[in-house]
């Protein structure tokens, strides 16, 4: 076993290990034990990272495990975000009034399910098939929906409800999908489902492209693509905070990403471009059914919420159009909307505390009450809206530019067509956010306001780190790692 | 698989859509589950197959068992009708049933009939759930649709994948365990399990 296996397998069993001894700990004790945990994990995470960015065009490829380029990038942000979500998760249990368990195990529940989901989240992009990655994402669905409805209260629990339904039948069409798959594949067994396996299908190619239709369109409503989308604005909006964030910026592009390496192993059977056709149609439609969102007034987690819808059709269109600069343009985006909108949904914590009726209208001129949070808030929405020197905006760029690249004249037109009407839309609501008029008093929150300077100073960091690095990657042999996939 | 033993399975899939009483939608699925149990060990083949429908099996008692601690434990006041009448609903699912069978054009399993059965359980599964408003019965609707993946990988040309089996089966048991936790919180906080409560949140 490689070294890069054994990190593998220790990214999973480490976030799992905690998940059961979180349970096992005294009350006091148990924010120590999952901040230690995250702290582990998450150096695992970033070492398979940098292991595997020493090793680029030679992935690992097995059967149960896989480690290229493309997951080591999501293994990496699913890591630094779970590590941030688990730092902030106490400021949020501190003021939580409410919670699905009895109130004084109400720390075991959240950081319990917190953690499974966590572990499974890191599992999808390292499992060496396409049915492991299926049985993982549904174990996402059990984990996150109690978390999704943790507080217990009435919105909570429908938005729960919706997702827990919503993306079970999704994964049902999905799975209906690897079936007809499977059907194909010479061999059968769980051997059939490998990454690799998948370009062996010897059913015909209409057959194949059924196949992937069907997988695709399940998986969607995970993702949370227009127009199976219907869960992720409630679940995003009523989940606690620091959910929303690893909702979003983790749970999102890791599904996401299972779709581009089944678009990618099949691509030799069904045609690249029929393929890539289905990702820019979800593409498209996401984009132009956010951007109406982006326009209106809406409550800050729930603008953040039709964001994400945003951003995962900017990233179908990426890969859709599968050209080295589009897949430089993906990388960074994945990366910058994990930080961007992370920050965004950990600044809902202090928001809410600030002006609790921000959780059902809009909110107007925080900089002015509350400037530390009216700067982090900036930041996140300035990041999203795609406003230079954000990373966003250059990862826009070159996923435009891969678009007519690849020939794709009219959807990159439009795909520039909607972006801009998605930045006017949130610039817009990032002036009337932070200097709009304000609707109350301030207050003093000085010491939140040092934790919220120091977060907003790291994300500040991480952004502008992301933005050098849209400038160096095109050209770059990750790019080349992550055309060339899993070969 | 014969004609008759899928013929059967469509019926029992037809029954949950247009049937009113949570308890026998909870009985018939389970029904079609262990008729699926029985044709699989009927086609073993090997020990991994005899073990495939042995987690076929404990999936559908488990079931069973936790769906009805759930009717038992919430008793409705006043029985919670459905969005659509019955004949409208069971219209319904047939119209998606024979769509999905005409838009699909082979699965590539064993036999153009197994397909069927299998697209018109998927159909019959999302159907009901889209049109009960029972909380119960959405969750009936996804074990509908399992139902008919079950039925899918007994038509593979070589048989499914044990593993990918009893992995479903877990993870479907994990998806009902998580709903049953939130149809109970559901029905302590609304008085009911009727999802018309669960429509608050709107753009």
């Amino acid at each position: 076993m490689t070294s890069r296996e054994q990190l593998a397998w220790a990214i999973v069993a480490i976030p799992t290990i905690v998940a059961v001894l979180v349970v096992l700990t005294p009350r006091r004790a148990v924010t120590a034990v999952a901040v230690t945990g995250a702290f582990v994990t998450a150096g695992l995470a970033l070492a398979l990272g940098v292991l595997e960015l020493r090793a680029l065009g030679d992935p690992v490829v097995g059967n149960w495990i896989v480690v290229d380029a493309a997951g080591a990038l999501l293994v990496s942000v699913v890591a630094v975000v779970g590590l941030a979500t688990v730092l902030v998760s106490p400021a949020y249990l501190a003021g939580a009034d409410s919670s699905l368990g009895p109130a004084h195990r109400q720390q075991h529940t959240y950081f319990t399910a917190l953690y499974a989901f966590w572990a499974a989240l890191l599992a999808v992009p390292l499992v060496g098939n396409l049915g492991g990655a299926w049985l993982l994402i549904e174990a996402t669905t059990a984990t996150s929906a109690l978390l999704v409805g943790f507080s217990g209260k009435a919105r909570s629990l429908e938005a729960a409800w919706k997702y827990l339904i919503l993306t079970s039948l999704g994964l049902g069409v999905a799975l209906l999908g690897i079936v007809a798959l499977v059907a194909g594949i010479p061999g059968g067994g769980i051997g059939a489902l490998s990454w690799r396996a998948l370009g062996t299908y010897s059913s015909g190619q209409q057959s194949a492209l059924v196949a992937y239709i069907l997988l695709v369109a399940g998986l969607a409503a995970k993702i949370g693509w227009a127009p199976v989308h219907n869960w992720l604005p409630d679940a995003h909006t009523e989940a606690p905070p620091p959910v929303s964030a690893l909702l979003s910026a983790a749970l999102l592009p890791v599904v996401l990403l299972v779709a581009w390496r089944s678009e990618h192993a099949l691509a030799p059977v069904i045609g690249i471009r029929a393929g890539q056709d289905v990702l820019i149609f979800f593409g498209l439609v996401s984009l132009a059914v956010a951007i109406p969102f982006l326009w209106r007034s809406l409550p800050w987690k729930r603008l953040l919420a039709y964001s994400s819808l945003e951003h995962m059709g900017v990233i179908a269109l990426g890969i859709g159009f599968g050209t080295p600069l589009a897949l430089a343009g993906v990388a960074v985006h994945i990366a910058a909307h994990a930080v961007a909108k992370a920050v965004g949904f950990y600044a809902a914590t202090p928001l809410l505390e600030h002006e609790p009726r921000a959780a059902e209208r809009s909110v107007t001129g925080i900089a002015r009450t509350y400037p530390a949070l009216g700067g982090v808030m900036g930041l996140s929405l300035g990041a999203l809206a795609g406003l230079p020197p954000s990373p966003l905006f250059l990862s826009e760029v070159l996923i435009v530019a891969g678009g007519f690249q690849a020939g794709r004249s009219w959807p990159a037109a439009a795909t520039a067509l909607l972006l801009a009407l998605g930045f006017l839309g949130l610039a817009h609501a990032l002036l009337e956010t932070t200097v709009g008029k304000a609707r109350r008093r301030g207050g003093r929150h000085r010491r939140e306001s040092r934790a919220l300077a120091m977060l907003g100073g790291i994300s500040l960091a991480l952004l502008l780190a992301l933005s050098a690095l849209a400038l160096w990657l095109p050209g770059s042999d990750l790019v080349g790692a992550l055309l060339a996939g899993i070969t | 698989m014969s004609g008759g033993l899928l013929w059967i399975l469509v019926a029992i899939g037809l029954a949950v859509v247009v049937i009113r009483r949570r308890s026998v939608a909870v009985a018939l699925v389970t029904a079609q589950a262990l008729v699926l149990v029985g044709f699989a060990l009927y086609d073993a083949k090997d020990a991994g197959d005899v073990a495939a429908a042995g987690a076929l099996a404990v999936r559908a008692v488990a079931l069973a068992a936790l769906f009805l601690l759930l009717v038992s434990r919430t008793r409705e006041l006043r029985p919670v009708h459905a969005r659509v009448p019955p004949l409208v609903r069971a219209v319904a699912a047939i119209a998606f049933a024979l769509a999905l069978t005409w838009l699909v054009p082979t699965l590539g399993l064993d036999s153009r009939n197994g397909e069927r059965a299998v697209l018109a359980l998927v159909a019959f599964g999302i159907v009901t759930a889209a049109t009960r408003r029972a909380t119960l019965f959405h969750v009936l609707g996804i074990v509908l649709v399992e139902n008919g993946l079950a039925l899918a990988a007994l038509e593979l040309p070589g048989g499914g994948s044990l593993t990918i089996e009893v992995g479903v089966a877990v993870d479907l048991m994990l998806i009902a365990l998580v709903a049953g936790v939130f149809h109970e919180r559901i029905f302590a906080e609304f008085g009911t399990g009727d999802s018309a409560a669960l429509r608050t949140l709107r753009d």
